[in-house]
């Protein structure tokens, strides 16, 4: 039977081929985007867990304000207060606030590039510095909320931004909200750092909260994007955490996990577009290979009746069909998985350089054998269809036809 | 062409090969409608046929197109039950057998030669003639060793390789024939099996369907005259009824 089978596949070159290839596209799609699906969470979880922080507040996703300073609004309003009213726990270590906002950033005050404001403290061990150095100073310009304290024009940036507008440590950059505020805000590069740039995946610059406040107009509100909260050892995160949300019911306080799953969700379509995806790519698998079958017991149809005839029995021409199915299923799944091997490389390769995110896809042994088995039971499924197809049909009608 | 000088078979069991009494078939044409109460409609397509087939004996069945030709041709192979009547094949009543049985009892006792070949395209003729031997657990060396043999007595022994798209329509219902002999059948059934042929082609299957009735009986139906005169005995059909037995 596995000889007749593979004569058939022989036969039939061109057909067997464009099933393989179609079995190998809906293989490799599953792999890559399970793969890419896992490496998120990875990633992200990793991302969380190294930034050394064990609660997050939040005020809210970030609104789309297309007529505002910086195009969104970070919803955590007096982060400054909040942060400090936070930090005065004895549970409570340090208590952050942060925002992100886009600004414009140029090397003179003609030319201007669109890039991430990060208003953080590049400073200390959760931050890395790989040429010059990070802030020296606290952040004194918010002065009690007065923003009349010294501005330090100090900033740190990625490596990325360094490319792109062709600075260094020491030289200015010029940075604000507005194209009019950008022109008056200078400010010195003390450092590259990965840091927020790998946190946010973009091209970024760190100024201390306050400054990003000033320079973007969002002194008023004090808005952040959120606070961060690494707790004293021995704390219990879960019971801080619910003491907090008590206390601040307008916000909302996350665990790491929780964050991660919370930003996940708010990339709920992104993720029901990818799951969509594998949907069809398996749909489409299973389709190529079950027209391939049909089409091949409907144009022998009368041969088949014919063997039945003989005496072949149905469960030996069902094991022929299945054979056949297998076969394409087996070496597409096999094709599949070994272009997903250098696939996920080319992918995880093109995402550092464009986003700095490092093994966003995550290629595991455990995808890879679950792609070749969702190949095989794509083969099941079609072999069993050209099988009833054989089954309902008379032979003898089928043989008078 | 052979003439038959063969006289029927008179060897141990003298059982006939096939047997037929009072073989009747009715259709049923199209369906009673949802909100009808009628039946529908039945077609008598045989009735009340009668007749034996013994090894070595050529029978033909004659007749006009619609006169039940297929029909008793099928219920001869063992592939339909009669409506009314019994048939026996190789001893072997057929009526209560599911069609499972039904099969394996083809595959023992019944090789069928079609008008159309009905080959495997992607096999060489010796796989197409060894295909019923896998379904009967033959080993792999017996059955191309049976296979080259039957195409040898068909005189394809240069063919064996060849798969049917290099194969002429005569060669092609040669390796139909040696495929239908492979399994060493009681009964040989031919539907039409010079209706795809040239004369010359046509001739020499009916040749070696002569010679093949030394040890099966052959029962084949044909509208071609050149083929009724090779067989032993000929039943004429019209309307479904043995209109005479030559």
């Amino acid at each position: 039977m596995v000889g007749i089978a593979i004569a058939q596949l022989r036969h039939e070159r061109l057909r067997t081929a464009l099933a393989i290839l179609g079995v190998a596209m809906a293989v490799l799609s599953i792999v890559m985007l399970t793969s890419v699906g896992i490496g998120v969470v990875e990633t992200g979880q990793q991302k969380f867990d190294q930034s050394g922080r064990d609660l997050w507040v939040t005020g809210g996703p970030l609104e789309l304000r297309p007529g505002t300073v910086g195009g969104f609004e970070n919803t955590l309003i007096d982060s400054h207060t909040v942060a400090a009213e936070i930090a005065q726990r004895d549970d409570v270590a340090t208590a952050v606030p942060m925002a992100f906002q886009t600004v414009y950033v140029g090397k003179n005050t003609t030319e201007f590039e669109t890039l991430i404001g990060a208003g953080a403290p590049a400073q200390g061990p959760s931050v890395s510095i790989s040429e010059g150095r990070g802030f020296q100073t606290r952040d004194r310009h918010y002065a009690e909320g007065t923003y009349d304290g010294p501005m330090s024009h100090e900033v740190v940036i990625d490596q990325r931004t360094a490319r792109l507008l062709n600075v260094s440590v020491n030289d200015t950059l010029y940075i604000g909200g507005t194209l009019a505020t950008a022109s008056r805000n200078e400010f010195t590069v003390v450092g590259i750092s990965p840091t927020y740039s790998r946190f946010v995946g973009a091209p970024t610059v760190t100024l201390h909260l306050s400054e990003l406040q000033e320079v973007t107009g969002t002194t008023a509100s004090d808005r952040g994007t959120f606070i961060s909260i690494r707790l004293q050892d021995g704390a219990n995160a879960t019971a801080v955490q619910s003491d907090l949300q008590q206390a601040y019911p307008a916000y909302t306080v996350r665990t790491n996990q929780e964050q991660l799953r919370a930003t996940l969700e708010d990339k709920v379509v992104v993720i029901a577009s990818g799951a969509s995806l594998v949907l069809l790519a398996v749909v489409a698998g299973i389709l190529l290979t079950m027209n391939l079958q049909l089409s091949f017991v409907y144009q022998r149809r009368q041969t088949f009746a014919a063997l039945q005839a003989l005496g072949l029995s149905q469960t030996s021409l069902s094991a022929l069909l299945l054979l056949k199915t297998l076969l394409i299923g087996g070496v597409g799944g096999a094709l599949g998985v070994g272009l997903a091997i250098p696939g996920t490389m080319a992918v995880n390769e093109i995402v550092v350089a464009v986003t700095g995110f490092e093994n966003v896809v995550s290629l595991s042994q455990r995808i890879l054998i679950g792609g070749f088995v969702i190949a095989l039971c794509v083969s099941v499924v079609s072999a069993a269809a050209a099988s009833l197809y054989l089954t309902r049909a008379s032979t003898l009608e089928t043989l008078q036809s | 062409m052979s003439q038959r000088t063969q006289t029927p078979s008179t060897s141990a069991s003298a059982t006939p090969v096939v047997q037929g009494r009072g073989l009747t078939r009715d259709y049923t044409r199209g369906s009673s409608g949802f909100f009808s109460s009628s039946q529908a409609p039945t077609v008598r397509a045989l009735d009340s046929v009668s007749m034996a087939i013994e090894r070595g004996e050529v029978v033909g069945i004659a007749g006009p197109s619609g006169s039940g030709k297929s029909t008793l041709l099928h219920l001869l192979a063992g592939l339909d039950v009669p409506t009314a009547g019994t048939l026996e094949l190789d001893g072997t009543d057929i009526e209560p057998l599911s069609g499972r049985q039904r099969a394996r009892l083809r595959l023992e006792t019944v090789g069928i030669v079609f008008q159309r070949f009905h080959l495997l395209d992607a096999l060489s003729a010796r796989a197409n003639v060894a295909l019923p031997l896998v379904e009967r657990g033959v080993g792999k060396r017996t059955r191309r060793e049976r296979a080259e043999s039957l195409l040898e007595a068909v005189g394809l022994e240069e063919r064996v390789t060849h798969k049917p798209g290099q194969l002429s329509g005569g060669e092609q219902q040669r390796v139909a024939i040696a495929r239908a002999l492979v399994t060493d059948p009681s009964l040989v059934v031919a539907d039409e099996p010079t209706g795809e042929l040239d004369s010359e082609s046509g001739e020499r299957v009916l040749d070696l369907l002569v010679d093949v009735a030394d040890e099966q009986g052959v029962v084949l139906a044909s509208h071609d005259q050149q083929a009724l005169d090779v067989c032993d005995r000929v039943i004429s059909l019209r309307d479904g009824q043995v209109a005479r037995r030559q």
